[in-house]
């Protein structure tokens, strides 16, 4: 990777009081990621199994997980369901859990596949971040706070 | 914001954009490191430059190109509006699960 700031669309640090491995079923199980993002969740992690949350009842975000490390880590690509605009594969979120105290460190990473390894995932995505840009304008009102909040 | 997602949603594109991240490059300069024709690297270079990733300027009868870090900083900005929501949520959420495991093993 020759520029890692180049492909870093967001990174932040959580710092969460609860275990690595109570954390981690938030984002490999359905009814747990249902508590924090979308409605309706499908999800099978395993390498290359489906990722799928329907975020507010019309974007639906879809992706394959591509690496799953309990409690430690986890990493799947990002995009959404028909939106010709930006390709899922180019695409994804790492996160990484490390125990801190009786609690855990979270860095949740989302950035951009490098172009030069992007023919490896090309296969099976077709859309990403447009649906985003028009889920901000939010025209219809959903239980997600982002929604609601985007001015855009 | 829409016309910089699509901008870089394309994977030439977003070679030409590491291309121009560190030093100026000519419209020939950067068309001569492709395998598609120039009218079509000139299209991409249009694209960048509308979506405000790219900057570029005349000297003789060469157009040179810089990438514009700026216009990446709208999109993280963006991002940034839909993740912080969420992981927030996500902490509240996991705490909760926790909170309710100690609670049944302390019972």
């Amino acid at each position: 990777m020759a520029d890692a700031t180049a492909e870093d669309l967001y990174r932040q640090d959580v710092r969460i009081d609860a275990a690595p491995d109570v954390v981690f079923e938030f984002f490999v199980d359905g009814e747990h990621m249902l508590r924090w993002m979308g409605i309706e969740a499908k999800l099978d992690a395993t390498p290359g199994g489906e990722f799928r949350v329907d975020v507010n009842g019309r974007d639906v975000a879809v992706g394959e997980f591509v690496e799953i490390d309990r409690p430690h880590r986890v990493v799947f690509t990002f995009g959404w369901l028909d939106s010709a605009d930006m390709p899922p594969g180019c695409s994804r979120v790492e996160v990484t859990l490390t125990p801190d105290e009786d609690g855990t460190l979270l860095r949740f990473e989302h950035r951009l596949v490098p172009a030069d390894r992007l023919a490896q995932h090309a296969e099976g995505w077709d859309h990403f971040l447009p649906r985003l840009a028009v889920a901000g304008a939010g025209a219809d009102p959903g239980p997600d706070p982002w929604l609601d909040e985007s001015p855009h | 914001m829409d016309a910089a997602l699509r901008a870089i949603a394309e994977p030439r594109r977003r070679e030409i954009l590491d291309l121009v991240r560190t030093r100026e490059r000519s419209a020939g300069d950067i068309a001569a490191r492709f395998d598609v024709s120039r009218p079509a690297i000139s299209q991409h270079l249009a694209v960048l430059e509308d979506a405000g990733l790219v900057s570029a300027r005349r000297d003789g009868n060469r157009r040179l190109y810089r990438a514009r870090p700026e216009g990446m900083a709208e999109l993280r900005e963006y991002l940034d509006g839909f993740w912080t929501v969420h992981l927030a949520k996500l902490k509240d959420a996991a705490e909760h699960e926790q909170r309710r495991r100690r609670g049944r093993r302390n019972r």
